[in-house]
């Protein structure tokens, strides 16, 4: 009994000891800006991302365990302009985008929404294409924050600060250097949504390499996006960033 | 109070529970996994933390034995239900796989067959409200105002007098009373119900009525059971605007459909939502509905409290909004959605409500798959509306109270939606 004991408790301080382990202070932590640029590496490099002047991106929505499913486009065009329509099957379509100055939404269910603020400032941000490579940009500032476990394997952990909004943490693996999670509250109209994306499934496509399943937790919920196709420098329509009439209609007002 | 899928899988499990085949060993692992999941599904989803005061993990450790001891499919089903019970809320539930159905197919919901009739319980008894034109029902020549007897040779009196006492403190009493006699009525497409009234002239009237589809489409939304979902619009008096609807599901055809009627009535002198008989669907839907009464931005119906975060039901405004008077009808069997929609409007003067009290059975909630093949209904959230109460327990008080009697409905009347005519007239 008495070695079983003392067993137990070894194997508790083991534990310990290993999960101390991550943060001990004699290993250096990198600084976030070199894992940030590290990424840029792994994923294709600096070049292949200027190359980029427009994206669009097909795959599948589904909210995981509820039979709930339908398709998704997103278009991306440089410097911030951006379209994505998911069509859930016996719902109709959900859209969000922006032509870089008004960012808004239009859902079959709760109808049309012009974002503001920190809500627009998100969506901005989010739309901004080869946005790996212009995170300088984007955020004030970007620290490292420790080392965490993602699914077993140890990860930098980066809190990035946007020149506007609410701070995001971002999780990379130390072996790939490849993002694997993300956290952030998310600013809505209908109030502020704690979230946690899980990001995997790294494919190459057109020279660079990006996640192609993204699994989102919010109030409790999780949908899942997978990516099939991603195209770049596509011939993008004339009219495809322009304001739906329903946001026009809201605009005038 | 629980919900009526708890309500009807208790009855059931109550006549069903003699001569059930036992359960083998992996029926048991099962039922000891969907017991797993669904105790930790409240555990880490309910909205509050300390369950009401309900000590949550007792409540595992005093329903896991017992479960494992469940020798019949009744049996676990009605302990889970038990254990959901203690949480004292609505919208908590399990459902039976056979009344879940086969989730993966698109094939017609079963058992669905309807006469035509609507009723509700009035002073005790079960009155036709409505004859569907062109049922069966109304080639039969039944009624508005008639009163159910028997069905398939079950007498109602006795049937409606336990639920009402099962119920009698309860808001969702007019729910579950009406719920218990249409249940009665419907059946397999093709069959015949055989129908005892007492017709207006007081004489005892017997019916034989065939059950066909229910109007309306087939929709299927996720895992839940699809369901026959209907809209009709028209005008009264060529100048009111009446909308109503069975259920806040369907949004592919219903919102539109919504929208159209609202936008075909901009220079109406009212407009008219009846939610009698609604028992709610998509949260969502509220929201945007409204959005065509709606012009002001940032008005919200109410709001909604998750463990993770509050949610504000915000209100799009959908130009060109209608802006004259908006009464909305409403009575015991206006569940969920419709009291999240009738009572925010209300709170934010956008509407008049007519009729009487709803179920109070606001909670928003979501339906999971269970490994034996069970689903589990469970709440996520409280809901408070807009003027800063509850729903749930309380439902939504009419502005303007107005009971249906059997004598309005024989003489051809329905009193609540004459009450909501008339004051559009006064408004004018």
């Amino acid at each position: 009994m008495q070695l079983r004991h003392g067993l137990t408790r070894a194997v508790f301080l083991i534990g310990l000891l290993c999960f101390s382990g991550h943060v001990r202070a004699e290993e250096p932590l990198p600084k976030a800006e070199e894992i940030l640029d590290k990424f840029v590496e792994v994923t294709g490099g600096k070049a292949v991302y200027e190359k980029v002047h427009n994206e669009k991106a097909t795959g599948t929505f589904e909210f995981v365990g509820k039979g709930v499913k339908g398709t998704l486009t997103s278009y991306r065009a440089e410097p911030n302009k951006m379209y994505t329509r998911v069509d859930l099957e016996n719902i109709g379509a959900i859209e969000d985008g922006t032509d870089g100055d008004t960012a808004w939404t239009l859902s079959a269910l709760q109808g049309p929404h012009i974002k503001e603020g920190e809500e627009r400032a998100v969506s901005l941000r989010q739309a901004t294409l080869r946005e790996p490579i212009l995170w300088r940009k984007l955020y004030k500032s970007a620290e490292t924050a420790g080392i965490e476990n993602v699914d077993g394997a140890p990860c930098y952990k980066v809190v990035l600060t946007p020149n506007e909004g609410k701070p995001e943490t971002q999780y990379y693996d130390k072996k790939s250097n490849l993002m694997v999670k993300m956290t952030m509250t998310v600013v809505s109209q209908m109030g502020e949504i704690p979230t946690e994306t899980v990001v995997s499934e790294y494919k190459e496509q057109g020279g660079l390499l990006s996640a192609h399943k993204t699994r989102h937790k919010a109030l409790g919920q999780e949908f899942e996006i997978t990516i099939g196709q991603i195209d770049y420098n596509i011939v993008m329509p004339k009219d495809r960033f322009d304001l739906p009439n329903e946001i026009k209609a809201l605009v005038k007002k | 109070m629980r919900s009526v899928c708890v309500f009807t899988i208790a009855l059931a499990c109550a006549t069903l529970a003699d001569g059930q085949p036992t359960l083998t060993a992996e029926q048991k692992r099962l039922n000891l996994e969907s017991f797993e999941f669904t105790w930790s599904t409240i555990r880490d989803q309910y909205w509050d933390p300390t369950f009401g005061g309900v000590n949550w993990s007792s409540v595992h450790d005093e329903f896991r034995p017992r479960i494992e001891r469940a020798a019949t499919m009744p049996e676990t089903r009605h302990l889970m239900s038990q254990m959901l019970g203690r949480l004292g809320k609505s919208h908590f539930a399990i459902i039976p796989a056979d009344v879940y159905g086969d989730l993966d197919s698109h094939e017609d919901a079963g058992g669905s067959g309807t006469t035509g009739i609507d009723v509700r319980v009035l002073e005790g008894h079960a009155i036709v409200t409505s004859v569907e034109e062109g049922s069966p029902a109304a080639a039969q020549g039944v009624r508005p105002g008639w009163e159910l007897l028997s069905v398939d040779g079950t007498e109602l009196a006795p049937r409606l007098q336990k639920v009402a006492e099962l119920y009698r403190n309860a808001t969702t009493r007019e729910l579950y009373l009406t719920r218990s006699v249409l249940a009665k009525l419907t059946g397999d497409e093709g069959s015949v119900a055989r129908v005892q009234f007492r017709d207006g002239g007081g004489a005892v009237v017997r019916k034989e009525i065939g059950r066909i589809r229910p109007r309306g489409s087939l929709a299927k939304f996720g895992y839940l059971p699809p369901s026959y979902v209907w809209i009709a619009a028209r005008k009264i008096e060529s100048n009111i605007g009446y909308i109503a609807f069975n259920l806040f599901l369907d949004p592919a055809r219903l919102m539109p459909e919504f929208g159209d009627a609202v936008h075909s009535c901009t220079a109406c002198a009212g407009m008219i939502i009846d939610l009698r008989g609604n028992p709610g669907g998509l949260g969502l839907m509220a929201m945007g509905m409204a959005g065509w009464f709606i012009d002001k931005p940032d008005q919200r119906l109410g709001t909604m409290y998750t463990r993770q975060a509050p949610v504000k039901f915000v209100v799009n405004p959908r130009p060109p909004v209608y802006s004259g008077a908006l009464a909305i009808v409403v009575d015991g069997t206006s569940a969920s959605t419709s009291e999240v929609f009738a009572g925010g409007m209300k709170d934010l003067g956008r509407a008049r409500i007519f009729g009487t009290l709803t179920a109070g059975a606001a909670l928003p909630s979501a339906i999971d798959r269970l490994p034996n093949g069970d689903a589990l209904q469970h709440a996520m959230a409280d809901y408070i509306s807009e003027g800063g109460r509850t729903l749930e327990g309380t439902g939504v008080i009419p502005d303007v109270e107005v009971k249906l009697t059997r004598e309005a409905l024989l003489s051809g009347h329905d009193p609540v939606l004459d009450a909501a005519i008339e004051w559009i007239h006064t408004r004018k």
